[in-house]
C-alpha cells in the first residue's frame, strides 16, 4: 500500500465506515419507501396514487445533487428545523432511491399473472391477502436484479454526500489530499475501494437471483 | 412553517439561469455524442468473436461503470492536473467515460437481441464483418436499446450536475451562486429541479424519434429493463 494511504488509514476507513452506514440506512428505508410507494401505485389508491405520482416524477427529473441541497439547505429553511450534513444526506439518499425502487416494484408487481391473483380470491383470500401472499413474493423475486442495480448505483451516489459536507470515502480522500496533496495516488485507492464494494454487491446480487429466480 | 415565498429573486436571476441552462446543455450534448461513439465500439468490441476483444469490453465497462461519477471527475480535474485540461473537459471526459460504459451495456444486449439469423444472411450475400455491423445489425440494435438509450440520456443530463462540484458553470452550479446572492434557497432550487424536469423529458422524448422505436417489441423490451 502507497505511504500515504497507510498514514492516513485509521481516517480513511472511518470514511469508508460511512461510507457503509449511509449506504445501508438509505437502502434499508429507501426499499421501504419504494415497496410502499410502488404498491400504492400498483393498486391505484385513489388521493395517494396522485401524489406518489408526483413524487416519483418529481424526483426522477431532478439531479441527486439538487435533492441534497433540497434535503441539506432548502427543507430545513421551509420548515425551520435543524439538521445534520448526514442526516439530510440519508433523507435525500432515501427519497431519491425510493422513487426509482417504486417504479421498479410497480413493473413487477404489474408482471405477476392475472390469473393467480383471480385464483387467489376465488378461494376466499382478502384483496390484502392476496397482495401480501402471492403478488408481493413474486414481485419482489421478479425485482431483484434492478434492485441491485439501483443499489449500487446508490452506494457509487454516495460519493456526492462529500459535496455537501459528509467525510464519507470521498469526503475523507478529499480532506487527506488536501493536506498531503498526492492525488493520483489518493483518488486510484479510493476508486479501487468503490469499484470491490460495488462488484461484490453486483455478485450478491445475481447469487440471491440464481438462487430464488421466478421460474416462467 | 413561518417561511415567506419571494420569487422576484429568481425572476431577476433569469439571466444566470440561462447561462447555466445553456452550459447543461452543452455539457450534455457534447459527452452523449461521445458516450455513444464509445458505447458502440466497445459494445461492438464486447459481441466480437474475439476473445481479447471481449475481455477488454468487459474490463472497461466494469472499471468505468463502478467508479462513481464524482470520482471520474475528481481524476480528471485533480489527478490529471498537469495535462490543464479546462474543467469543462474534465466534465465531459468524466461523463463521457462514466456513461459510454452505460451505453456499451446496452449496444452488447441490443446487438444480442438482433436474431443470429441476420448477420449469418448478411456475411453468405458477401458483405465484410464491419458493413454487416454497420448496414444489418446496428440499425435494427438501434431501434431495440432506443427506449434503454432514452432513459440513459436523461440520467446523463441529471448526472451533469456534478460537473458544477469541479466548478462548471452550469444550471447547479448557478443555482448556488444565485442562492448565495439571494437566500431564496427553497424558490431557488424548486426551480432548477424544474428545469431539469422539463429538460430530462424533452431529451427522451427526441430519442424515441428514431423511427421504429416506439414499436411494441420496443415498448416490451423497455417494460422489461
Amino acid at each position: 500500500m502507497p505511504d500515504v494511504i497507510l498514514k492516513n488509514l485509521p481516517f480513511l476507513l472511518q470514511g469508508l465506515w460511512l461510507t457503509l452506514t449511509l449506504s445501508v440506512w438509505s437502502i434499508a428505508l429507501g426499499t421501504a419507501l419504494g415497496l410502499v410507494v410502488g404498491t400504492v401505485r400498483f393498486v391505484r389508491l385513489p388521493v395517494l396514487n396522485a401524489a406518489a405520482l408526483v413524487y416519483v416524477e418529481f424526483i426522477r427529473g431532478t439531479p441527486l445533487l439538487v435533492v441534497l441541497f433540497i434535503t441539506y439547505f432548502a427543507l430545513p429553511a421551509l420548515f425551520g428545523y435543524h439538521t445534520t450534513a448526514y442526516r439530510a444526506a440519508v433523507l435525500g439518499f432515501v427519497l431519491f432511491i425510493g422513487a426509482y425502487l417504486a417504479e421498479d416494484f410497480r413493473s413487477g408487481l404489474r408482471a405477476v399473472r392475472p390469473t393467480l391473483i383471480q385464483a387467489g380470491l376465488a378461494t376466499g383470500l382478502t384483496r390484502w391477502q392476496v397482495l401480501r401472499f402471492i403478488i408481493l413474493p413474486q414481485a419482489i423475486r421478479r425485482v431483484l436484479p434492478s434492485l441491485f442495480n439501483q443499489y449500487v448505483r446508490l452506494i457509487k451516489f454516495t460519493s456526492v454526500a462529500s459535496v455537501i459536507g459528509v467525510t464519507e470515502l470521498t469526503g475523507a480522500g478529499l480532506l487527506v489530499n488536501a493536506r498531503e496533496f498526492q492525488p493520483v495516488t489518493i483518488l486510484a485507492s479510493i476508486a479501487v475501494v468503490y469499484l470491490v464494494v460495488c462488484m461484490l454487491l453486483s455478485l450478491a446480487g445475481r447469487a440471491l437471483y440464481a438462487r430464488f429466480a421466478v421460474r416462467t | 412553517m413561518t417561511y415567506q415565498f419571494d420569487w422576484t429573486p429568481i425572476w431577476e436571476a433569469r439571466g444566470l439561469i440561462a447561462e447555466g441552462l445553456l452550459v447543461t446543455v452543452a455539457v450534455s450534448a457534447v459527452s452523449l455524442a461521445f458516450s455513444v461513439v464509445i458505447g458502440f465500439i466497445v459494445g461492438g468490441a464486447a459481441s466480437a468473436g474475439s476473445r481479447t476483444m471481449r475481455g477488454l469490453a468487459l474490463l472497461f465497462t466494469e472499471t468505468m461503470r463502478n467508479i462513481p461519477l464524482l470520482i471520474h471527475m475528481y481524476i480528471w480535474y485533480m489527478a490529471f492536473a498537469f495535462l490543464r485540461l479546462p474543467a469543462f473537459s474534465c466534465a465531459v471526459l468524466g461523463l463521457s467515460l462514466y456513461s459510454g460504459a452505460y451505453v456499451a451495456e446496452v449496444v452488447r444486449t441490443g446487438i444480442g437481441a438482433v436474431g443470429r439469423g441476420q448477420i449469418q444472411a448478411a456475411l453468405a450475400s458477401g458483405l465484410t464483418r464491419l458493413q454487416a455491423m454497420r448496414l444489418i445489425i446496428y440499425p435494427q440494435a438501434l431501434r431495440i436499446i432506443a427506449p434503454s438509450l432514452a432513459s440513459l440520456f436523461s440520467q446523463l443530463i441529471k448526472d451533469s450536475s456534478l460537473a458544477s462540484v469541479i466548478a462548471v458553470a452550469e444550471l447547479t452550479y448557478q443555482a448556488g451562486a444565485i442562492d448565495g446572492q439571494t437566500f431564496r434557497t427553497f424558490e431557488v432550487y424548486i426551480t432548477i429541479s424544474l428545469i431539469y424536469l422539463v429538460l430530462v423529458t424533452a431529451a427522451s422524448q427526441l430519442v424515441l424519434l428514431i423511427p421504429g422505436s416506439r414499436s411494441e417489441a420496443a415498448a416490451g423490451r423497455f417494460a422489461d429493463a
